[in-house]
């Protein structure tokens, strides 16, 4: 009992449950939702880099494959490109090429394995033919051994029965002797032998490395075709895209040109146009002028200077009232479009505005037409003194991004 | 999904309104989890503290004992400041009064009151989850609304009125609602939850106090028997 009382008192002691850690776990549980919805968004992107692998994949099933078929094959294929070269060149298609040049760094890529394997396995088998030879030597030289040991025995074995048998026969001792000499006859026999085999594995040697020189060299030479045909290809293609850029730059200066004597014409028109305007208003003040001598009448000549400044003043309020109803189109920079109104005695739209200079964008009559549509009625039209109101029934108004004119 | 509809993105182009509705609705729901945490750690330290004392009054042990191996009234907490405030005041009563009822009445009296300071001590702060449970879904529709009306409001300035234009406005403004949710729905839950284990515990803890009123009562019975024989 007594000693079940520490665990009691101590968890008590600990005091109440502070809110440090529940803040830290609180904001963390905040972050790691903020971060998990953060960094979601640039997965979906990086799909590109796809070619690398496809290539290593090439390389790996070139290591595969047999190593003289390999060079045979390279040997043939690049005896093909010379040809189809030869046979293509003229046409040098854009797309052809590119993909020539993928095909030649994958066969060159296959190439250089194949070799780099032709020599490993030529070092391999040099070092196990050193191996062998190595192995046959020993041999030799212990068969030598054993020889020598048999002829030192029997020679032993001769003096012994001499000095322990003197009595044997004379033929026994002439019978041990041409033994010996058979013995002999036989050694020398193995060492001819073992000599003729020497001979023979270094001769196949030498034709075994004579072959895998010639080898070694025409795959060189494959390698040096491929490699300036390769650099002929280069070569093209810097011209072919020197060429392709100059045309390009030529058809950008070309039409920017165009657009600069666009934009020269559509001012000159506008200039022209202001001009005519001036005119017909001149030719209009002449008309009234010579009414006002044809009446002479002072009171006529201050109505009508008033007429006209009414009318002014007219013309200057329909251009605030379409203005504030114009939408000015994003994108509307360097446009300009002329849209003719006619209005009806009391100043409503006796037609829908007309496009009478287009700005080549649609859109951007469209809002013109739309603003003038919104600005209609011109009631204003009323206030003009009568002989005037008529004049003014029918005008043009310009629209370009700065404004209403 | 392109970059200039990812939800932070969003957000960091909102109106000010929408952004201050957005701050206010992430700091509700911080704080809610904060409450959410500090309280599940007082009510398993509770649960886990009323067993062990439940497990130790019912071993057989001298009450003045186990009044002496509890610590002063302010740092007992749960059945065991219920269990002392009442024997102190049995104690105390004790040898002043030989009234077996007015003793149980004073007992029954201060154990009302530590139950009554307990209850308080568990709910605090579950009125907080209850206000953000309840509000956050209105902060953010009222982040929602105040978004929308901004895009109505820039869409008649625009001439044409396609879905793209629209889209980011409302996506933007949706977020709002989004995120009271976000703080709403665990708010909702743990409220219910906390709310339900506290009253669980103050009924047990109720359940203790009856209990050894009882053992008290028995007790002044025996005593007063004997004295009047």
């Amino acid at each position: 009992m007594a000693k079940q009382m520490p665990k009691p008192r101590r968890r008590l002691r600990e005091g109440r449950v502070g809110y440090g850690l529940p803040t830290m776990l609180a904001v963390g549980l905040h972050l790691g939702i903020l971060i998990l919805s953060v960094v979601k968004w640039p997965f979906s992107e990086p799909e590109a880099p796809n070619n690398a692998i496809v290539q290593a994949t090439l390389i790996s099933t070139a290591t595969t494959t047999d190593q003289a078929q390999q060079a045979a094959e390279a040997r043939t294929r690049a005896a093909q490109r010379a040809a189809e070269e030869e046979s293509t060149a003229e046409e040098a298609a854009a797309q052809e090429q590119e993909a020539q040049a993928e095909q030649q760094a994958q066969q060159e890529a296959a190439q250089a394995e194949a070799e780099r394997l032709a020599q490993e396995q030529a070092a391999e088998q040099q070092a196990r033919e050193e191996a062998e030879q190595q192995a046959q030597q020993q041999a030799e030289a212990e068969r030598q051994q054993a020889a020598e040991q048999a002829q030192a025995e029997a020679e032993r074995r001769a003096a012994e029965a001499e000095a322990a048998a003197k009595q044997r026969a004379a033929e026994e001792a002439r019978r041990q002797e041409a033994q010996a000499e058979a013995e002999r006859q036989a050694q020398e026999e193995a060492e001819r032998k073992a000599k003729e085999e020497a001979e023979r594995q270094a001769q196949e040697e030498a034709e075994r490395k004579a072959k895998e020189e010639a080898e070694q060299k025409a795959r060189k030479e494959a390698e040096r075709k491929a490699k300036e045909e390769a650099e002929q290809k280069a070569r093209e293609e810097a011209e072919r895209q020197a060429q392709e850029e100059a045309e390009r730059k030529a058809k950008e200066e070309a039409e920017q040109k165009a657009r600069e004597e666009a934009e020269r014409k559509a001012q000159e028109e506008a200039e022209r146009k202001a001009k005519e305007e001036a005119d017909r208003r001149s030719r209009e003040e002449a008309e009234a002028a010579l009414q006002r001598l044809i009446q002479g009448d002072t009171d006529a000549v201050s109505n009508a200077e008033q007429g006209e400044e009414a009318a002014n003043g007219f013309i200057q309020i329909v251009r605030n009232a379409v203005q504030q109803n114009w939408n000015i189109p994003p994108n509307s920079e360097g446009l300009s479009a002329r849209i003719s109104v006619r209005l009806g005695p009391s100043g409503e739209l006796l037609v829908p505005p007309s496009v009478a200079e287009s700005s080549g964008n649609a859109g951007f009559d469209n809002t013109a037409i739309q603003a003038v549509q919104a600005a209609a009625p011109f009631s204003e039209l009323l206030e003009l003194p009568g002989n005037v109101r008529n004049d003014y029934r029918q005008f043009n108004l310009r629209f370009d991004p700065g404004g209403v004119h | 999904m392109n970059d200039s509809m990812s939800i932070p993105h969003l957000i960091i182009n909102a109106s000010g309104v929408v952004q201050l509705v957005m701050l206010l609705l992430l700091t509700g729901s911080i704080l809610s989890w904060v409450v959410v945490f500090q309280r599940t750690f007082v009510m398993r330290k509770a649960k886990r503290a009323y067993r062990a004392f439940e497990d130790r009054f019912w071993s057989g042990v001298d009450l003045n004992e186990l009044y002496r191996e509890i610590p002063s009234e302010q740092e007992s907490e749960g059945a065991e400041h219920i269990f002392r405030s009442g024997f102190r005041e049995f104690n105390r009563l004790m040898p002043k009064t030989r009234s077996a009822q007015a003793i149980l009445d004073g007992v029954q009296r201060s154990m009302r009151v530590a139950w009554s300071r307990e209850e308080e001590r568990l709910n605090l702060h579950l009125v907080f989850l209850a206000t953000v449970a309840s509000a956050s879904p209105y902060i953010g529709l009222f982040g929602t609304v105040w978004g929308i009306m901004g895009s109505f409001q820039s869409l008649s300035m625009a001439q044409q009125a396609t879905l793209a234009t629209v889209a980011p406005w409302i996506a933007e403004a949706l977020i709002a609602t989004a995120m009271g949710l976000f703080a709403a729905i665990p708010a909702v839950i743990f409220y219910n939850r906390l709310s339900a284990e506290s009253s669980r515990l103050l009924g047990k803890y109720e359940d203790f106090a009856e209990e050894f009123h009882s053992i008290l009562h028995r007790n002044l019975q025996g005593r007063s028997d004997s004295s009047a024989a």
